[in-house]
């Protein structure tokens, strides 16, 4: 490794004199420098002019508020994302719908036909297997586009300068309108399972003006882990080759398709675990508000953990992904 | 030597030379700024720094040609004062650093170690990368001009004027994707230049589109040129530097190695440009 560069040995000598080199004490000046300040002068000249340094993370108070600032950004931005993702097909907008309907069929045929054993005193396993896995969708999409948030949005990063948060947020967001047309999809097809044989009736009823909330308590919690993978994912591309795995492993743990009360034996020491987690929650929380089910009713405890998850989980992620806001652009 | 082709800006569009005006307080400050880029799985060899402990061999067994991480120094150790009123130009071959330098100074890429102070949030003029192939002009602006931290209701005010500089017609409801490329940078220039800020910063390919539209988008520069307080102009073209520019810096492979009065560094990046070789540059291969 030597200093000089092509550069300076090429260069005629032109007037060296007079100029002062600090830093730098092997490289060979021969072109002119303008004074060259050491670090402690270059801090305090800032100082009298009243510079304020650049990329530092501003407090947390601050930072909220300019995210907040924000919002109409956020929301224009994922507004439009989900407007032009699925531009360039046939059936445009309808794929949106589309997609989780045959996904939910190929559940609905495995186990809600054939295991018919995956959810003892369910009346209807398909409507429990479609609400189970149009909801887990919502939060495995938002946590996957939130873990390639910063590496998709690189070129945005370093284009504009705005609280970094943003970027997961609208992420997030998008997944979000874009669920909008899947839940009265889901709300349907619900219904349309009430007709197969064997299967119970599904009616509409007033809880189903509550599924917004429930939307947006599950939005919430994945807006959480959405900030939380996508400081990972910003240092660590390679998670996102392993997270179509786990998300795999958590439609189960879930219980997206089947009962885990009446699946999981008591004897296994996790059980408690796995009823409480907060996506298995989530999707208790959207089938409750369905009300079709006498074995998932209703109740303030189940709504209070849904909150509680969401708060907790929003607040946890926000905070990690603010504690690197610096460093994102970074490669 | 292509350096000395004016991709940007016609001869006879350039402005005259920029009149000095005083030098006022410091506005920008950067010292000993250092940007080290990591690349994935580049190739082993002499060009690059490379980290070799047993955790990174064992990681790159899967890749036999490659190491896992290879960091490539785009900016070393640069440092200097700038000053309101002030315009400066920044010079350098192709890869030299340029535009990491701009960046970063811009606040846009993260220092690897230095720091930089600065009196206003300066602006990166020229890119935008918010836009939407798949979307109408129209909405379009709107990102664009909320990217670039403008209320809503600004922005919706400045949609009309927009379309009418970048020449859309009614062009400004069909989708991007329809634009042709003259139209499409027409519409990036005219968003990105919306706000005049008090640090500008400029980087190539300014002047997009057909001669008219370069004419009157040289002249948009100016005026916003006029009003900020100072200006970063990264070009490789010497003619512009000259004409729009009071100071130049001269990076080469990441080290600043001129600093001055802009016809000094000029001629002195000129005679070396003239008596290279290679064309080939790039961050620090040795």
């Amino acid at each position: 490794m030597h200093d000089h560069t092509d550069a300076e040995r090429r260069v005629s000598p032109l007037r060296p004199s007079g100029q002062r080199r600090t830093n730098l004490a092997d490289q060979k000046a021969q072109v002119p420098l303008a004074p060259r300040l050491t670090s402690t002068e270059s801090e305090a000249l800032a100082a009298r002019s009243g510079l304020a340094e650049m990329g530092i993370r501003p407090p947390l108070g601050r930072y909220i508020a300019q995210v907040w600032q924000r919002r109409s950004f956020i929301w224009n931005l994922s507004a439009s994302r989900a407007y032009s993702r699925n531009q360039g097909s046939y059936l445009g907008q309808a794929w949106a719908v589309l997609r989780p309907i045959l996904d939910a069929g190929v559940y609905v045929i495995i186990f809600g036909f054939l295991f018919h054993s995956s959810a003892p005193g369910i009346e209807n396993r398909a409507a429990f297997i479609v609400i189970g896995t149009f909801t887990y969708s919502l939060f495995q999409t938002s946590v996957m586009s939130g873990l390639n948030a910063i590496p998709n949005n690189l070129q945005l990063i370093r284009s504009h300068r705005f609280p970094r948060a943003v970027v997961p947020l609208a992420t997030v967001m998008t997944e979000m309108v874009m669920f909008a047309p899947i839940l009265v999809a889901m709300m349907v097809v619900a219904m349309v399972t009430g007709l197969l044989p064997g299967m119970g009736a599904v009616v509409p009823t007033w809880s189903w003006l509550l599924l917004p909330f429930a939307a947006v308590l599950l939005m919430a919690f994945s807006s959480g882990l959405a900030m939380f993978f996508s400081r990972v994912g910003a240092r660590a591309p390679d998670i996102a080759n392993a997270m179509p795995f786990i998300l795999t492993l958590g439609r189960y743990a879930s219980g997206a398709m089947f009962l885990i009360p009446a699946m999981v034996p008591d004897s296994v020491w996790f059980k408690p675990l796995l009823i409480h987690q907060p996506v298995a929650i989530y999707l208790d929380l959207f089938r409750a508000v369905f009300g079709n089910e006498e074995l998932i009713p209703m109740t303030p405890l189940l709504w209070l953990e849904a909150i509680g998850w969401a708060v907790v989980v929003f607040a946890l992620g926000f905070l990690y992904f603010w504690r690197a806001e610096e460093t994102y652009g970074r490669d | 030597m292509t350096e000395d082709i004016d991709y940007e800006i016609d001869p006879e569009d350039l402005p005259d030379r920029v009149e000095r005006k005083p030098l006022g307080p410091p506005s920008v400050v950067v010292d000993d700024l250092h940007i080290t880029y990591r690349v994935f799985g580049a190739r082993r060899g002499g060009t690059t720094k490379e980290r070799s402990s047993l955790w990174d061999k064992a990681i790159s067994l899967g890749r036999p040609d490659t190491g896992p991480i290879t960091e490539v120094p785009a900016v070393r150790g640069v440092s200097f004062v700038a000053h309101h009123g002030e315009s400066i130009g920044i010079l350098g071959t192709n890869g030299s650093g340029k535009s990491t330098l701009l960046r970063a100074v811009a606040g846009l890429l993260p220092p690897t170690s230095g720091r930089v102070f600065t009196s206003a949030e300066p602006e990166l003029l020229g890119v935008n990368a918010a836009l939407l192939p798949r979307l109408t002009g129209e909405r379009n602006i709107t990102i664009g001009g909320l990217a670039l931290g403008l209320s809503n209701k600004e922005v919706r005010r400045n949609i009309p004027g927009v379309s009418e500089f970048a020449e859309l017609g009614d062009f400004l409801y069909l989708p991007m994707s329809s634009y042709s490329s003259g139209m499409a940078s027409r519409l990036r220039f005219a968003i990105s230049t919306i706000r005049t800020p008090e640090i500008l910063m400029i980087d190539e390919a300014l002047a997009t589109g057909d001669a008219s539209f370069r004419k009157k988008s040289t002249a948009r520069i100016e005026e916003i040129r006029a009003q900020a307080g100072t200006v970063f102009f990264v070009s490789h073209s010497l003619a512009s530097v000259r004409a729009m520019c009071t100071r130049a810096l001269w990076i080469d492979k990441g080290v600043l190695v001129a600093d001055g009065d802009v016809d000094v560094v000029a001629d002195a990046y000129h005679e070396y440009v003239e008596g290279r070789s290679d064309a080939s540059s790039g961050a620090k291969l040795n």
